[in-house]
């Protein structure tokens, strides 16, 4: 028999070299895999729109805010083109807040159906028009109205609610009463012909708001009541540099092309624009044109009501003056804030006592909703009406305009401040808002659109906390006139910005507060907040507008070359990955810094959630102000590519370190068993004649079959993997088994056993039951049993490792969301290489365990004859088991812990709770299945 | 292997007085006087089955009944069965087909614990060899039988005197690895009579020991037939054959 034959006979030789291929081949194979996977994932998501954000001032640490248009400048245009000029430099985006302003949305109305049915007279004009889409005289339904022939008694409750998605808050409610009736026409004769008018029934007082709501008039398709005014609303203004904002976003940017049409700062006089757009309708304008927007310097103005609207009231009311600027603006399609505006509409007798609930009208601004502009009348339906004004096809819609102009201001313009907090295990940031003063919302304008005195009283103005700072900026410029070039969707620029390595792209990409505990510090459902009214609130919305550079020193004030650029956005022009752009990358930020600037490489950061803690949040009628609780928002994480990659390499390291260690005791339990199963073989050849050099070569041989196999799989395998850790582990692991083949070899040499007397101790338990018969066995072969307590000790660790890992990789990662892609990432692969240490414990129970199988197996059989029942054997077999367990356990709970230091401490108390749990499970399992 | 020819030879002569006391103190009391043992019509096969092996029959047709007092010998070749009848009688193995008597009570008719429990009672097995558990006395091997009843300290001095009967009581404290092969049989042999045995079912007590200690063995089994201890011994010894009350020789 040759040594491949007896190398094959020899299960435990073929077992443990299957094994330690297997472990080979899995720890590279998954350790290339998962090392891998995990640098594409961080290479991957590490490098976002740009590399290096330039500020004026340092930041506040690794976690960065994410609001970086705060308003504060310090950036000159001087310093921005010499940034643009470096030779490293792609991009280089600068960004600002422009300002905040306050507007009040158009007056709402509530419109009851009291269609008149078709009147040449009143329609004539309009239907003769078909191609602006007029319905033809002869497909004109019959009359119809919600309203009664005589004027009943009405009383209307008009209500605004506003939510910021935690509690709802009214905002006013008023109430007006009067008479209302279907109207009817009146054929009058007059010189000439005769003419038509519509005409409210006898007795109807129609219903009237405070000022500045207007009355109730009929027309040809409803009764139009004229409802108090919506709240004021807030919305900031960013300026960027449309040009290169569009190398910036790419497509997602090409919303601000029209604003590179834009006239230069000199030709942005209001007055004279104002003139200009007088003129155009002065002269005649074709409804095409009206509706498409009349053409200015190459660009369709759509929405050129807002303008006009602005430039008629300021002139009247004498504030346009030469200094008076147009600013150019991109506004926002849709709002995030909730606001619901609410009509209770009752029927009521002379007494004022309710006859009939007619119903309640509610109307939400929502995507319809656009600042500066109003796309659409705010019109509520009274219930059961139909809208029949499409008849007349469109009527191009923006003729309302805005109220009254929109107020520009600068106040609250900084940034919200922070404190830091704690620091969680795995490295998420706690911190506090730090609240500023109170500011009043929900005022009503000083003045009616025809200059009249408002009721103030019919508000109660709210409160609402600012988490921003007054900036005293610039000089205070004549009312800049808003001109909306067009519109931009928010949610596309979230797209173009990512998700992982979210950065912060300026006021127009705001991140979302997510509530996540009750002040009380209770865990609550996950509620995102809405934007405050005010825009000073913790919360705020995602830009109204954003304008050029022009636009922001028209708004501020500024004169030339100030310094007002907040932020410069910088890519680099080094391509590819984030690890091959690094270096080029840190040398442009150190070129910035070299400028006197704050330069922060974020190529390589990710998002990371901060949690905030934000006190003084509301307060009641008493005046008791009260916390909100904690929010989460996502920050930057800077340098989370690097801390991911060494915190998982350093798992991944560990875990193929652990697998090794496993292998290296398997091999041992291998080579023992083997010992004792040549032993009696090499008795036999010795008394052959057989020398102990001969002996030994012929063990040798066996054991030089698998070191060859072991050496061919280790050589495939690093030729495969072309990898110095691969090459590392195959010699590891066949100088272990080179090791155990000598140890092997030596211990097959003979020894003359010296028969020890006297023969028994009786300081040993008395052997009367199977406890104690036990205990004898196990006593007698120490060897046996601390072996296979060492086995299932390890076997316990191993769980308790496979543990630790199942409930840390997510901490070890980080805190990010970079961390999450790169924990997914190699997730399976390390679960798979502590499951094979977990086999490998498993494996090490078994082969321990047949050390003295026989000898076991006599010994029952022996008590089986000796009538010993099955129960009393099975007792035997637990009992034996349950002490090698008891051994076993502060092996496996110390082992665990260790192992669960290693690789995750954050875990390591489930880790030992695992281990202990392992070695008991292993007691009942194990006497059950070893019969 | 081949069917079996049983060739009985009786050299029993009337029947045992009771009570009697063995030398080891146990009582057997007149009434338990009666077949202890009885094998009808034992049949073992191996083999077969799921393996698809060709079965093996070994015994075929097997009777025996032992009397109290009675020592019968098996005798054959090696291979012929020998020690698979012993196993079947102690009831350590199922016959393929076939009924085991212990005291006139079926096997067919009891559960594992139940048969444990009568074998603990009524049988003593002597393996070959006389396997005893290693890292116990002698003393502790004899008493081992005692734990399941809980009996170890009463029946302590009795073990004692039957290390002194099978002439090991100055050996009493030494371990398996300490004894030779006869020694081991004889405190195997003290081992199966520590619970008052009514049968000792014996394999091959004398193979591999020189004749001194083979006929040591042989009159200590003779001297417990003497104490109305049935006798069932599987042996190709010519002096135990020759001293055995009845005989079946397998071929």
């Amino acid at each position: 028999m040759n040594a491949v034959q007896r190398f094959i006979r020899s299960k435990v030789l073929l077992l443990t070299a299957a094994i330690l291929i297997a472990a080979m081949c899995l720890s590279v194979l998954v350790q290339g895999q998962s090392q891998a996977a995990l640098n594409r994932t961080v290479d991957e998501n590490s490098r976002g729109l740009y590399d290096v954000l330039v500020q004026s001032k340092a930041g506040s640490g690794a976690l960065m805010q994410p609001e970086i248009a705060n308003g504060g400048g310090g950036i000159s245009f001087e310093q921005l083109e010499s940034i643009r000029d470096l030779s490293g430099t792609s991009v280089a985006a600068p960004i600002s807040l422009v300002s905040r302003v306050t507007q009040n949305l158009e007056a709402p109305r509530l419109d009851a159906m009291d269609y008149l049915g078709y009147n040449a007279g009143l329609a004539g004009t309009a239907t003769a028009d078909q191609a602006a889409g007029a319905t033809a005289p002869n497909q004109w339904p019959a009359a119809e109205s919600v309203l009664s022939d005589t004027a009943k008694k009405y009383r209307l409750t008009a209500s605004a609610v506003s939510s910021d998605g935690v509690s709802e808050r009214t905002l006013f409610k008023s109430t007006a009463e009067g008479t209302l009736g279907k109207a009817k026409l009146v054929e009058e004769r007059a010189a000439g012909g005769s003419s038509i008018r519509i005409a409210a029934p006898e007795g109807e007082t129609g219903i009237k708001f405070p000022d500045p709501a207007g009355g109730s008039e009929h027309n040809l398709f409803n009764l139009s009541v004229s409802l108090p005014l919506s709240p004021e609303v807030t919305e900031s203004v960013v300026a960027v540099d449309p040009v290169a904002e569009r190398a910036l976003l790419g497509s997602a940017g090409d919303f601000l092309a029209p604003l590179e049409k834009a006239p230069p700062a000199d030709a942005r006089n209001a007055g004279a624009i104002g003139r200009h757009f007088e003129s155009l309708f002065t002269n005649g304008i074709s409804m095409d044109e009206l509706a498409e927007g009349p053409d200015f310097l190459g660009v369709k103005l759509k929405y050129w009501a807002p303008l006009m609207t602005q430039y008629q009231q300021a002139k009247r009311n004498g504030q346009l003056t030469a200094d008076s600027q147009a600013i150019p603006l991109i506004v926002r399609s849709g709002t995030s804030l909730d606001l619901k505006y609410n009509v209770k509409i009752e029927e009521i007798d002379g007494s004022g006592k309710v006859v009939n609930e007619v119903g309640t009208a509610s109307r939400s601004l929502d995507k319809d909703y656009l600042p500066f502009v109003s796309k659409d009348p705010f019109a509520l339906s009274w219930p059961g009406s139909t809208d029949h004004s499409s008849l007349l096809g469109s009527q191009g819609n923006f003729n309302q305009g805005l109220y009254t102009p929109a107020t520009w201001s600068t106040d609250f313009a900084a940034a919200p401040k922070y404190t830091d907090g704690g620091t969680a295990a795995n490295g998420a940031v706690e911190k506090t808002a730090v609240p500023g003063e109170w500011v009043t919302v929900n005022r009503l304008p000083e003045k009616t659109p025809s200059g009249g005195p408002v009721d103030q009283t019919q508000r109660e103005p709210v409160d609402e906390r600012s988490y921003r700072e007054n900036l005293d900026t610039g000089e205070k410029l004549a009312a800049p006139l808003a001109m909306v070039y067009g519109t931009f969707d928010p949610s596309a620029v979230a797209e173009a910005a990512g998700d992982v390595n979210r950065l912060p792209l300026g006021g127009y990409d705001p991140t979302p507060f997510t509530l996540s505990k009750d002040a009380e510090g209770k865990d609550v459902t996950a509620t995102e907040l809405k934007p405050s009214l005010s825009a000073t609130g913790l919360a705020s919305q995602s830009a109204g507008a954003i304008t050029d550079y022009y636009g922001l020193a028209a708004a501020r004030g500024y004169k030339d070359n100030a310094p007002v650029i907040d932020a410069v956005r910088v890519r680099a022009k080094a391509p590819g990955s984030w690890k091959q752009a690094q270096p080029d990358v840190e040398q442009l930020a150190s070129e910035i810094r070299e400028m006197g600037l704050e330069a922060t490489v974020v190529a390589g950061s990710a998002r990371e959630d901060a949690s905030i803690f934000v006190p003084g949040y509301s307060k009641d009628g008493a005046g008791k102000e009260s916390a909100l609780g904690t929010v989460q928002q996502s920050w930057v994480r800077q340098n989370a590519a690097d801390a991911v990659t060494g915190s998982l390499t350093g798992t991944n390291v560990t875990l193929l370190f652990l697998t090794l260690c496993g292998a290296a005791l398997l091999t041992g339990a291998s080579t023992v068993s083997y010992i004792r199963k040549r032993r009696t073989e090499a008795g036999t050849l010795r008394a052959m004649g057989w020398t102990q050099r001969r002996i030994r070569s012929w063990v040798l041989e066996e054991f030089g079959v698998g070191a060859a196999l072991l050496a061919v799989a280790g050589i495939v395998l690093s030729v495969a993997s072309w990898s110095l850790t691969t090459v590392i582990v195959s010699a590891s692991v066949l100088a272990l088994y080179a090791a155990a083949a000598f140890f092997a070899a030596q211990q097959l040499r003979h020894r003359d056993e010296v028969d020890q007397e006297p023969q028994h101790d009786e300081r040993l338990i008395p052997v009367d039951s199977p406890l104690t018969f036990a205990n004898r066995q196990l006593s007698t072969n120490k060897f046996n049993t601390l072996s296979l307590a060492v086995a299932v000790g390890v076997f316990g660790a191993a769980v308790g490792g496979l543990i630790a890992l199942l409930i840390d990789i997510p901490r070890a990662a980080g805190a990010s969301a970079l961390s999450g892609l790169a924990a997914a990432s190699v997730a399976l692969p390390s679960i798979l290489l502590a499951l094979s240490g977990v086999i490998v414990g498993l494996v090490l129970t078994l082969v321990t365990g047949r050390f003295e199988l026989n000898a076991k197996r006599q010994y029952l059989g022996i008590l089986e004859a000796m009538g010993w029942n099955p129960d009393m054997l099975r007792q035997v077999r637990l009992f034996e088991n349950a002490l090698v367990g008891t051994v076993a356990l502060p092996l496996g709970v110390l082992g665990a812990l260790g192992i669960g230091l290693l690789l995750a401490p954050y875990a390591a108390l489930w880790a030992g709770v695992a281990g202990l749990v392992a070695v008991l499970c292993w007691i009942p399992i194990a006497t059950k299945v070893v019969q | 292997m081949t069917n079996e020819t049983n060739v009985h030879r009786s050299r029993r002569s009337g029947s045992v007085e009771a009570p009697l006391q063995t030398r080891a103190n146990t009582i057997v009391k007149a009434e338990d006087h009666g077949t202890p043992l009885e094998l009808s019509d034992i049949t073992i096969r191996y083999g077969g089955g799921k393996s698809g092996a060709e079965a093996v029959s070994v015994v075929e047709g097997f009777d025996l009944t032992l009397h109290a007092g009675e020592m019968h010998c098996v005798a054959g070749r090696s291979g012929s069965g020998k020690t698979s009848i012993l196993t079947v009688g102690a009831g350590l193995t199922l016959p393929t087909s076939g009924r085991v008597f212990w005291e006139g009570d079926s096997l067919e008719s009891m559960g594992d614990d139940e048969i444990a429990d009568r074998r603990r009672a009524l049988i003593g097995y002597v393996d070959q060899g006389g396997a005893l558990i290693d890292g116990m006395s002698a003393l502790e091997n004899v008493l081992l039988p005692a734990v399941p009843d809980g009996e170890v300290e009463q029946r302590r001095d009795m073990a004692k005197d039957l290390l002194d009967l099978v002439g090991l009581g100055r050996r009493m404290r030494h371990r398996p690895a300490q004894l030779s092969g006869g020694e081991r049989q004889r405190v195997a042999i003290a081992r199966a009579l520590i619970l008052g045995t009514r049968v000792l079912v014996v394999d091959e007590p004398t193979a591999s020991l020189d004749r001194a200690s083979a006929n040591r063995i042989i009159s200590i089994l003779k001297d417990t037939t003497n104490d109305g201890i049935a006798v069932l011994v599987a042996s190709h010894d010519h002096e135990l054959v020759r001293l055995s009350d009845t005989l079946t020789e397998l071929i």
